[in-house]
């Protein structure tokens, strides 16, 4: 029986090609991109799951308790070592912190000087905690002695190449040199710790001499329980932050994040050497589409077998005159939905591979073919298969099987009158899907294009950043500026300790006489720093230049919004002594307007520049081309720089480029939701396209008649086709609020963004119109240029 | 008023050939009222179809009051039609989605009556027809006799020259069937031309002549009035 099932359905396939073909293809794509967001979604969820004591570790957040409250994934160095002794539950703890701050590491092989990006200075309880596998050498032991180093396989060959690495040196920063004392294995992709060097923590001036201060370092605790009272342990933080500071001093409060909220619940927080964070907000919108994609290709599999009902209406009438019972029709109707979904999930499967490396390249992952066929994959497969069979299977095989045989056989009974309020609603649902996702689409790209062309108080244009950290005397930083100053298409060059996009330190600046107190960023740099970054100078003057060693006097810039919160007018402040932990002989010297310093979904901060007589803190050179940044210049520099600073790497990178950064999750947001979002409109239009036919085909004796009492083509077409735009009205109806509610939403996420103009939505609307109109046109002319005595021939 | 000489008309599939008409030429003047009568297959109502311009034949010569329509395309015939012909099927074919009075005005719509005219001579139709008290309902709460009624009343609203019925009475009783055979007389006699097609010896009685075909062509013709 099931065998013959097969038989009909099969042909039933053949016969009706143009049908089947739409049909499975809508399906597929549906498929095939839910199938996609699904590997993503379960790349993203397996972060960290590697790790044996997964649901032991905890990250130490910090919550700073000033001015604009932020949280940070960084706690002073400190903390660590009173984690295990003052919690009883904290069975080990850990610090790290990324070479240079978050920069990079100069590594010295023989005569090869390599650039690191991945060198962390780490406590030994790091790699025991994360079950870091060596594959030669020691482990954890050897951090606990100064000048060794451990590296990662692909490192050691990098480094090495085919030589046994154990027992070579080499040198980091020209500063230190170190003994590579082990291998471990490469950390994998979904790890939100990645090493390639490691170094002793315990090397560091901050694990000699901890302080409360400086909140650099990323730190880890592993607990007995993986259900600890996580209340009890944020009160003994703290009482440890207590124990050892006063309470007027305190600035923060701390909390433990467990190691699986990391990856995709941090993308809010500041201050992290972990790579690759993912977002919990990501996913959900994914996911939101991946649903309402397959629901539109489902939708449509159900129009488009309700548009052969009336064939198939004729059908059941044969076959229930000839014995067959519901049951069995129920069946037929199930095992030909099956057979169509199985197909259609094949070509998807083959769609998503071939879709994969774009995808990819969108996403920013390396998700392998090969994941597509592992154990979540299929079961996700079958059971989508089986969901998808049971809801579009279920309106023919329960509705259709339910006729009478006479109701069924006779030829103009209004068979699906019924049901025609619902398959219209369907239309209405699937169309207002569509529409919000076009509506979607332009106010990503209107956001993406208001954030690139605004205007940030600087210009990020024509300037590029050296990296210096490796060249620790004054003189040799000296020398490159002059040399680089010489060169015909630059117009200013300045030594810095950051700039606006790279990190800089984080200060306290306090109201005048008083304890209150606000985040502030502090930059040491030259005086020509306002000019190179093109700063609008509000009061006084640019910063003096550099003081000589011992010379207490600090000069400060501060930006509107630190002016602000100190309580002065741009003139008064000029003269006055200001407290940014930057010494206590510290004065302002001039006034500059606010500046976008990091990402636009940040309001901006305090900033302030100094020139404190700290000669090694200078991490960069950032050099102002007059027209535009010429690659020759840049090589010339390389080799000036090599003759300067042999010992050190040459690395640059271009400001605007740094800032394009900052918007990659959105950027990536953008693509996804294009191409999905185009998928979906073609998938709604086959829809469509497949009802408009069933609808002719339902009208097709009205249409006759109307014809042979003198209705024209046009206004046949005209009849048809308003039916769809009704449709369509409605679905704006629905579509725009929501829309509009959904995209308000995300757009709050940045503190500086568009308001949705109305324009979005006339586009969104003549776009859906125009795709209705062609899509609809096709079916309603062919409807009306057929000869009517077809469809009123008597039986 | 309908001169036809050797009307051809085949249907092809793909591996046979039908002739449903073969060579068949009569003529109808004004104000007759002739019946075509034959077995099933025989080509009655694929003469009808052209006889209505809903089809083209595939020879011959078709002059409709003296003017040649065999070549006529859609737009042409659609225009012809509106005025000059109307419909009454056998399965009645109303609108359901429709009232009865929107279905008697639908032909009025389209030659582009105002529409306080229309409702004039909709209202003057329906009650001819004595199915006024009807007007709002819906096709599927009358009776067979009552639709095809409103079927005869919307084919006689744009005051049409010819009417075309395809067995008017196929689908009524024999009390229906007469009162609708009867509304066809009157409107006979008021001048319009009709030809009807029918399995009806009763109902062809009605007729002035009688033409009965078999396979396509005209094998007799038998004159009663």
């Amino acid at each position: 029986m099931i065998k013959n099932y097969f038989k009909i359905a099969w042909r039933s396939l053949k016969t009706n090609r143009l049908f089947s073909v739409i049909n499975i293809f809508g399906l597929s794509i549906g498929l095939a991109t839910t199938l996609l967001l699904f590997l993503f979604i379960l790349h993203e969820r397996s972060f960290d799951t590697m790790y044996g004591h997964k649901d032991k570790i905890f990250r130490v957040l910090l919550h700073t308790t000033e001015e604009g409250i932020e949280t940070w994934g960084q706690v002073p160095s400190a903390l660590g070592p009173e984690l295990t002794e003052h919690i009883p539950n904290a069975v080990k703890s850990g610090r790290i912190l990324q070479n240079g701050y978050g920069g990079n590491a100069f590594i010295k092989v023989r005569d090869k000087v390599l650039t690191e990006r991945l060198l962390f200075w780490v406590d030994p309880s790091i790699l025991e905690m994360f079950d870091v596998k060596m594959l030669s050498g020691i482990g954890a032991e050897a951090l606990n002695k100064p000048n060794n180093i451990l590296l990662s396989e692909s490192t050691a060959k990098r480094y090495f190449g085919s030589e046994n690495p154990l027992g070579k040196t080499l040198s980091v920063d020209n500063r230190n040199t170190f003994e590579v004392k082990g291998v471990f294995e490469d950390f994998p992709d979904n790890s939100s710790l990645n090493f390639n060097a490691v170094v002793p923590f315990m090397m560091r001036q901050e694990a000699k001499h901890p302080s409360w201060g400086n909140a650099s370092f990323e730190t880890f605790v592993m607990l007995n329980s993986d259900k600890p009272n996580l209340g009890a342990i944020e009160n003994k933080l703290q009482s440890i932050i207590d124990a050892n500071m006063d309470k007027e001093q305190q600035w923060y409060t701390f909390s433990l994040q467990p190691l699986k909220e990391i990856h995709l619940n941090s993308s809010a927080y500041s201050d992290s050497y972990l790579e690759n964070y993912g977002d919990i907000r990501q996913i959900k919108n994914l996911t939101a589409l991946a649903i309402i994609i397959l629901i539109i290709a489902c939708i449509n599999y159900m129009n488009l077998i309700t548009a052969r009902s009336q064939k198939k209406a004729k059908d059941v009438g044969v076959n229930k005159t000839l014995g067959a019972s519901s049951k069995q029709l129920i069946l037929r109707f199930y095992v030909e939905t099956g057979l169509i979904t199985a197909i259609a999930m094949l070509l998807g499967g083959f769609f998503s591979i071939l879709i994969l490396p774009s995808f990819n390249k969108i996403v920013n992952r390396t998700l392998e073919v090969s994941s597509l066929f592992s154990l979540e994959i299929l079961s996700f497969l079958v059971l989508t298969w089986l969901v998808t069979t049971l809801i579009s299977g279920s309106y023919p095989a329960l509705y259709l099987s339910r006729f009478s045989p006479k109701e069924a056989l006779k030829p103009s009974s209004n068979k699906g009158i019924m049901t025609s309020f619902i398959r219209k609603g369907l239309v209405v649902v699937q169309f207002s899907a569509s529409v919000v996702l076009i509506v979607a689409v332009l106010v990503v790209r209107q956001q993406l294009e208001y954030i690139q062309n605004k205007n940030l108080g600087f210009n990020p244009e024509n300037v590029i950043a050296i990296s210096t950290t490796a060249i620790p005397d004054f003189a040799t930083n000296e020398a490159l500026v002059n040399a680089f100053e010489r060169r015909p298409n630059v117009s200013l060059v300045a030594m810095a300790q950051g700039f606006p996009t790279a990190s800089v330190s984080l200060n306290s600046i306090y109201k005048p006489n008083s304890d209150v107190g606000m985040s502030v960023n502090t930059n040491l740099a030259q005086h020509n720093i306002v000019d190179i970054l093109q700063l609008k100078l509000l009061a006084g003057q640019r910063l003096p230049e550099l003081k000589q060693n011992g010379d207490s006097l600090v000069e400060v810039l501060i930006n509107k919004t630190a002016l602000d919160f100190l309580g002065y007018t741009p003139e008064e402040a000029i003269g006055k002594k200001v407290d940014a932990q930057l010494g206590n002989n510290s004065y302002i010297c001039g006034v500059v307007d606010d500046f976008n310093f990091t990402s636009l979904h940040k309001p901006i901060g305090a900033y302030v520049f100094h020139n404190t007589a700290r000669k090694g803190n200078y991490n960069y050179l950032l050099v102002r081309f007059k027209n535009g940044v010429l690659m020759e210049t840049v090589s010339e520099f390389e080799n000036t720089f090599k003759d300067i600073a042999p010992n050190s790497a040459f690395e640059y990178s271009f400001i605007d480029k740094n800032l394009e950064f900052f918007y990659q999750k959105e950027k990536q947001m953008a693509n996804v939701s294009l191409l999905f979002s185009v998928l979906a409109v073609i998938v709604a239009c086959l829809g469509l396209f497949a009802l408009a036919a069933f609808m002719a085909e339902q009208r097709q004796k009205e249409i006759g008649v109307r014809k042979v009492f003198g209705a024209s083509v046009p206004k046949i077409v005209q009849l048809l086709s308003l039916d769809f735009m009704k449709l369509i009205l409605i679905s704006f109806v629905i579509s725009f609020p929501l829309a509009f509610y959904i995209m308000n939403n995300w757009l709050q996420d940045f503190a500086y963004h568009i308001n949705i103009r109305w324009s979005v939505f006339a586009i969104a609307s003549t776009l859906s119109l125009i795709i209705t109109f062609f899509t609809v046109g096709y079916q309603a002319i062919k409807a009306a240029v057929a000869n009517p005595i077809k469809s009123l021939r008597t039986e | 008023m309908i001169q036809i000489k050797d009307l051809e008309k085949f249907y092809k599939t793909e591996e046979v050939q039908t002739i449903a008409l073969n060579k068949l030429s009569f003529d109808v003047k004004e104000g007759e009222f002739v019946a075509i009568m034959g077995p099933s297959g025989c080509g009655k109502s694929t003469l009808l179809n052209i006889l209505g311009l809903l089809d083209d034949p595939d020879g011959g010569s078709f002059m409709f009051n003296g003017t040649e329509v065999a070549g006529y395309n859609e737009r042409k015939r659609s225009e012809l039609r509106k005025h000059n012909i109307g419909f009454v099927f056998q399965s009645f074919n109303l609108i359901d989605e429709l009232t009865v009075f929107e279905n008697v005005e639908l032909p009025l719509i389209y030659t582009g009556v105002k529409p306080a005219e229309r409702k004039q001579q909709v209202e003057a139709v329906l009650e001819k027809m004595q199915i006024m008290h009807r007007r709002n309902h819906f096709p599927q709460q009358l009776s067979g006799g009552q639709q095809q009624r409103v079927a005869v009343a919307r084919a006689v609203v744009n005051k049409p020259k010819l009417i075309l019925a395809d067995e008017p009475t196929g689908n009524l009783d024999s009390t229906n069937g007469n009162e609708v055979m009867d509304l066809l007389i009157d409107l006979n006699e008021a001048g319009t031309t009709i030809i009807m097609v029918t399995h009806s010896e009763h109902d062809a009685k009605y007729s002035h002549r009688i033409i009965r075909m078999l396979d396509g062509q005209k094998v007799t013709e038998n004159i009663l009035a």
